[in-house]
């Protein structure tokens, strides 16, 4: 990739950004949004590095993360599992394909007060919800064509889906994590800390993204450009 | 009809380095010519007739049609590329009217054309047939149906029929022929194949490996119209063979031994 | 007289189903606790639902809402989708802004936007366009950024001009991505949806399911989880079927949806 090139898209990258936080600023600076409503990304971004720090805060990270990684490790397991038996036995192909394909378009999160009354509210059941939003997105790349390429960019859209099931899931019942932190800040009416867990969200699924990202083009260094 | 006039291009690869493609390309073409550009795999002549197409601009010199200098694609300059590049979504039909119809030709009228043209290439009954429904020859026709619809001055075939099998090739040959005897319009034909360029062409330009550069220009003295049963034996059109294939040996003999 | 197989394979999907709710029965007839009803007692709890005029109108504001979110947000992201496809620049610049809100569920953004907006339709409007915005855009950039080169400069050489080119050529070539983007934008639309309202408990469909939780009205939960099942299955059947109908001239090639979370 020409370097050059390259250094000129992250750039032209920023300026999107850059400017939503520019408006962002001005909205509260020219008086048309009150502070209550929406406080300054100063304000912010300092919250959010207390946070970082606060040993409370970092085990609400700690739980979101426990039930992510866990999820997504059952999911790429099952799924890597059920992918290679079903491309190994036609058998196994012919039952798990129609399933697969039944169940894809159904809004598995629908299924979580189904869990909460198996599971209890606490961490199993929104493991399982993960798994279970996680590991259709692996079956379907890997179950359909069993290749690597697509096992890693299953496990790639997997892993930002249990980002985000994950978090909806400790929205609606929990805790902990950092859905609840979001939940709880939403009924005081507490703008800033609200803001905190959804740029903490975004943040882990980009490093978590890119993470995967390096392990992809690592493990898939000999193969032509995909 | 069309003039190059110092023509040289160089691309931009990946990791800042900069690939000379064609270097300092002088030709002229005749009005009603049909010349090939031959020559060995990356050697730039596809390149060359994109520039003459208006597809790529040139890095140096410039290439002139009917006097003016070329800055874009346009009716004037018709391509038919290997790929094909037909609309999916569009019938044969749809397809071969789709050029009249932009220049404002009125639909019954357009259609009437389209399906003469369409009878012409030998589709006669796959008006509405779609691409993916179609094998490559046809769908090489109907590329050739398409372009000519729209009455470019000049053809701007890239290896049209490099895609296709040795059989196909040879009866898409005749017929490009016999279509092109009609109303001879200059065709620009870019090539790999040696007796693909002799058999058809008035002109054959020999070009060297890369970095392009022209190395011979052959008139083709053969008369027309052509046949290719009596050619093949025709000990002038092997001479001409003999000849060029010689002329591409000694490219590669030159990259070898320097 | 259709083969044995091709026979079993279109009843696949219906055998699937029943299958499923046949092992519900059974776990459940197993387990036997009062919070994991039969499936029967579910299904059986169906028709109370929608007979119900308020759950009924409830459930088909929710798609109301649905569809408007869906609609904006196509005539949103396809035209931007497409026009990241064929230009760098234009990519390079949304895209990180893209990656970025790709982990936060566009639900979980209910609470603040509830906080500026109110609690009326907007705001929940407004999440659903968000949901859809995501894969849509995706597909259409894949769609565009796929479109051979060649059929543009054939266009070119027609004397198309660069917006008739991308009107007439890139949007009719991506057609099929964009499509199979419009699938999976559709139901995460409609899990947008259950979602903001399982969040924001004001009215709609997962405002019912999470009312018979607290209430422990196990039998309308599990049934309203059919309803949402079914829903989302149908409409993604609708919707397949729309498309197939749509890009008949495309060559087949395996779709892959991007996320159906």
């Amino acid at each position: 990739m020409n370097p050059r090139a390259l250094t000129s898209d992250i750039l032209l990258g920023m300026i999107p950004i850059a400017l939503l936080v520019a408006i962002w600023q001005g909205l509260i600076s020219f008086g048309y949004a009150p502070v209550a409503l929406l406080p300054p990304p100063g304000q912010v971004f300092m919250r959010l590095a207390r946070q970082l720090a606060n040993a409370e805060y970092e085990r609400d990270i700690a739980a979101t993360l426990f039930r992510l990684f866990a999820g997504f490790a059952i999911a790429v397991i099952l799924g890597v599992s059920i992918g290679l038996a079903a491309a190994a036995s036609p058998a196994v192909n012919a039952v798990v394909r129609p399933i697969v394909r039944v169940l894809a378009p159904l809004p598995k999160v629908a299924l979580y007060p189904a869990l909460l009354l198996l599971l209890g509210f606490g961490h199993e059941s929104k493991i399982t919800l993960v798994v279970a939003d996680a590991l259709f997105q692996i079956l379907f790349k890997v179950v359909l064509p069993a290749a690597m390429p697509s096992v890693l960019t299953g496990c790639r859209i997997g892993l930002v889906i249990s980002c985000i099931v994950v978090f909806l899931a400790e929205m609606i019942t929990s805790t902990d994590g950092l859905g609840h932190v979001l939940v709880t800040a939403a009924r005081t009416f507490q703008a800033v800390d609200m803001f905190v867990p959804l740029i903490t969200i975004s943040l882990l699924g980009l490093i978590l993204n890119g993470l995967l990202q390096w392990l992809r083009s690592y493990l898939l260094r000999g193969f032509p450009e995909v | 009809m069309i003039e190059i006039d110092g023509v040289s291009q160089v691309f931009q690869t990946s990791g800042r380095q900069s690939h000379l493609a064609l270097s300092n390309i002088s030709l002229t073409v005749d009005d009603g010519a049909f010349v090939s550009i031959l020559g060995p795999s990356g050697c730039g002549k596809s390149t060359l007739l994109y520039i003459v197409g208006g597809f790529v601009t040139p890095s140096q010199g410039v290439a002139r049609m009917k006097g003016k200098a070329i800055t874009g694609p346009g009716p004037d300059r018709g391509p038919v590329f290997q790929e094909f590049a037909l609309f999916p979504w569009k019938s044969v039909l749809g397809n071969v009217m789709y050029g009249p119809r932009q220049q404002g030709v009125k639909p019954a009228e357009a259609e009437a054309q389209s399906r003469r043209l369409i009878e012409m290439v030998g589709l006669k009954g796959f008006e509405d047939f779609y691409p993916k429904e179609l094998s490559g020859g046809m769908k090489q026709r109907v590329a050739l149906a398409r372009t000519l619809a729209y009455h470019p001055a000049v053809l701007l075939m890239d290896e049209p029929f490099g895609a296709l099998d040795a059989h196909t090739r040879t009866r898409l040959q005749n017929d490009l022929l016999n279509i092109w005897e009609r109303d001879r319009k200059t065709v620009l034909f870019v090539t790999h194949s040696v007796e693909e360029a002799v058999f058809l062409s008035d002109k054959v330009i020999v070009m060297t490996r890369s970095p392009g550069r022209i190395k011979e220009v052959v008139d083709i003295d053969l008369p027309r119209p052509r046949r290719r049963a009596e050619l093949l034996l025709d000990p002038h059109y092997q001479k001409y063979v003999v000849d060029i294939e010689g002329m591409i040996d000694d490219t590669s003999e030159d990259e070898l031994h320097p | 007289m259709m083969s044995g197989r091709k026979l079993i394979a279109s009843a696949a999907p219906l055998l699937v189903c029943l299958g499923l709710l046949g092992i519900w029965q059974i776990g459940a007839l197993v387990l036997n606790t009062d919070s994991f009803p039969t499936a029967l007692d579910a299904l059986r709890a169906v028709p109370s639902i929608l007979g119900d005029k308020e759950s009924l109108v409830n459930i088909l504001a929710s798609l109301r809402r649905m569809a408007i979110g869906f609609g904006v947000g196509l005539a949103v992201s396809i035209p931007l989708g497409l026009m990241m496809g064929r230009s760098r620049a234009v990519a390079s610049f949304f895209n990180p802004l893209l990656m970025i809100t790709y982990p936060v569920p566009k639900a979980a953004l209910m609470p603040i936007i509830m906080l500026w907006l109110g609690v009326g339709d907007i705001a929940k409007t407004l999440v659903i366009f968000l949901g859809v915005s995501l894969p849509v855009v995706f597909h259409s950039f894949q769609g565009a950024k796929a479109v051979e080169e060649k059929m543009l400069w054939s266009g070119a050489a027609m004397g198309l001009s660069a917006l008739q080119r991308m009107i007439r050529i890139v949007l009719p070539s991506a057609l099929p991505e964009i499509l199979t983007g419009c699938r999976t934008g559709l139901v995460l639309a409609l899990i947008t949806m259950i979602t903001s309202e399982m969040i924001a408990r004001q009215s709609g469909a997962g405002n019912i399911l999470f009312n018979a939780l607290d209430m422990g009205q196990y039998d309308t939960v599990f049934a309203m989880i059919i309803i949402v099942g079914a829903m989302g299955i149908g409409l993604d059947a609708a919707f397949e079927q729309l498309r197939k109908r749509l890009v008949r001239w495309s060559e087949p090639r395996f779709d892959l949806p991007l996320s159906f979370s």
